[in-house]
């Protein structure tokens, strides 16, 4: 057993938007070209044509295609669009409850066996969980950033100590189809590259690649929190266009250290139950031709704590580098495929397969 | 996302109706990774040649049904998706349209999708934000196309 390997077919969103490849595609290139990934993830209106309506021989075909290549469905993510019924009200919990039960018919047809979801309160999922423990589908609730595991000493709308919450209303209720999903978006180390490149291109500064590196390698250099806030008044002061612009607004989210150890995991270790491998770039290791990494995640310490608490259930490749590089030329845009099949290379490394 | 992408070049033309150019209109997809219900799309801050155009003389065109105003998709279409791959036409009415040659057309797609329920949600329902403030698609940027009059 250990830890399985899957992909988020959101890794391959902008070929899928050019309509370069279709969802059987995806599919049949993470069943042959990942050395031994079997798992599928799908974001359930993206994949799902007509959603949520597609008929019965979408159903059919996506079930033998998932055969025919071996392949597992993983976990469907899902949004609730509160705002769905606005022309006359903000979606109640029964509504939001009922739209959650929807996508959990969706998925037990599709076979899965997981639905991701993201800002649904425990009241909604409480709603829902008779359903979800028939169709045997569990809701996971995923932990992204900004949101930390631990209750914050400063709570936020983003990072309210929901997650310490959802731990003890499962062990509490002792349900099985209620669960916890981290992101390893929440174990950054540095920012990422592509990210930084297009804050700075969006504020069209014209040496772009030079301002974002040695913003990047002044953050590697601080030590402590002084460090950062001292180099946030420096990326203030010296790229005022890129860090103190309010149409640029997640540029100086970007300067702050992730503050989630991966030592954390070990806290809610009996409801993790799936993983999202987020990237940003695959670069190689110098000194390791053909090895690669990802700068900007701990995925070496987020990967020893997995081991460390047993975990054996599937982590996903979700590549999400590609949206900030598509402000210039087709030339100039990620390949998905390529970066997906880095992603996978370094993942089986780490897990030690 | 898709900044370069959102409209493509060879979409923008004059519209007729009752025998009389009643506007324009050019392609446009959606700027993010899942689509959405219509109900949830909020129009688009648009501007042609330095000339905003309010929501209200907007239409959208999707999924192969005549334009429908934003009020309509809002009110109507809160099952009917616009899937991420599928194209759609914004037109603007505009008496005359648009004089022949090049166009600067600048986009920014206000949709309202969300993970969850947000402190002041409540307000948009009541007072939906203008267009230019942007919405929940992952463009931030008004995105700008320079376009040739096809008619």
């Amino acid at each position: 057993m250990g830890i399985k390997r899957g992909v988020s077919l959101y890794s391959y969103q902008q070929e899928e938007w050019f309509g370069r490849m279709t969802w059987r595609d995806q599919l049949k290139e993470v069943a042959t070209n990942l050395d031994g990934a079997t798992g599928i993830e799908i974001i359930s209106e993206a994949t799902i044509p007509h959603f949520p309506f597609p008929g019965e021989e979408f159903y059919q075909e996506w079930r033998f295609e998932m055969e025919r290549w071996g392949l597992e469905a993983v976990t469907m993510d899902v949004f609730p669009d509160p705002l769905q019924f606005r022309r006359d009200h903000l979606m109640n919990d029964r509504e939001q409850a009922e739209r959650l039960r929807m996508e959990l018919r969706i998925a037990k047809k599709m076979g899965f066996k997981n639905l991701r979801i993201l800002g649904t309160p425990i009241s909604v999922v409480e709603l829902a969980l008779p359903l979800a423990e028939e169709l045997d589908v569990r809701i996971n609730q995923e932990i992204h950033h900004p949101s930390t595991i631990r209750r914050p000493e400063h709570p936020t709308p983003f990072d309210n100590g929901k997650i310490m919450d959802i731990a003890e209303y499962i062990q509490k209720t002792g349900t099985k189809h209620y669960g916890l999903h981290p992101d390893f978006g929440i174990f950054k180390k540095e920012p990422p590259r592509v990210y930084m490149d297009y804050y700075f291109r969006a504020a069209g500064e014209k040496h772009w690649a030079e301002g974002s590196a040695e913003t990047i390698e002044r953050f590697r250099a601080c030590k402590t929190q002084e460090d950062e806030e001292a180099l946030k008044e420096w990326a203030k002061q010296t790229y005022p266009k890129v860090f103190n612009n309010p149409a640029n607004p997640f540029a100086l989210e970007e300067l702050n250290h992730a503050h989630v150890p991966v030592e954390d995991l070990k806290l809610i270790a009996p409801y993790i139950y799936v993983c999202h491998g987020k990237f940003l770039e695959m670069t190689e290791i110098p000194g390791m031709p053909g090895e690669y990494e990802d700068k900007s995640i701990d995925y070496e310490g987020a990967i020893r704590v997995l081991k460390e608490i047993g975990f054996e259930g599937y982590i996903d490749s979700e590549y999400e580098g590609q949206r900030n590089q598509q402000d210039r030329g087709l030339e100039y845009m990620a390949n998905e495929i390529e970066e997906v099949r880095r992603h996978q290379k370094m993942m089986k490394r780490l897990i030690g397969e | 996302m898709y900044d370069s992408f959102l409209v493509r070049s060879d979409s923008l033309e004059n519209f007729e109706e009752n025998g009389k150019v009643a506007g324009f209109k050019f392609s446009v997809r959606i700027a993010n990774y899942r689509g959405m219900f219509l109900s949830l799309h909020n129009g688009y801050y648009c501007e042609v040649d330095g000339i905003s155009y309010p929501r209200s003389a907007q239409r959208l065109e999707v999924n192969g049904k005549p334009p429908r105003s934003f009020e309509d998709l809002m009110n109507h279409a809160v099952l009917e998706h616009w899937d991420m791959q599928d194209e759609a036409f914004l037109y603007v009415y505009k008496d005359g349209g648009l004089a022949p040659g090049k166009h600067r057309v600048g986009i920014l797609e206000s949709s309202l999708g969300s993970y969850g329920t947000m402190p002041g949600m409540e307000e948009i329902v009541k007072n939906p934000p203008d267009p230019s403030e942007g919405g929940s698609g992952k463009t931030f940027n008004v995105c700008y196309y320079d376009l040739e009059l096809q008619n």
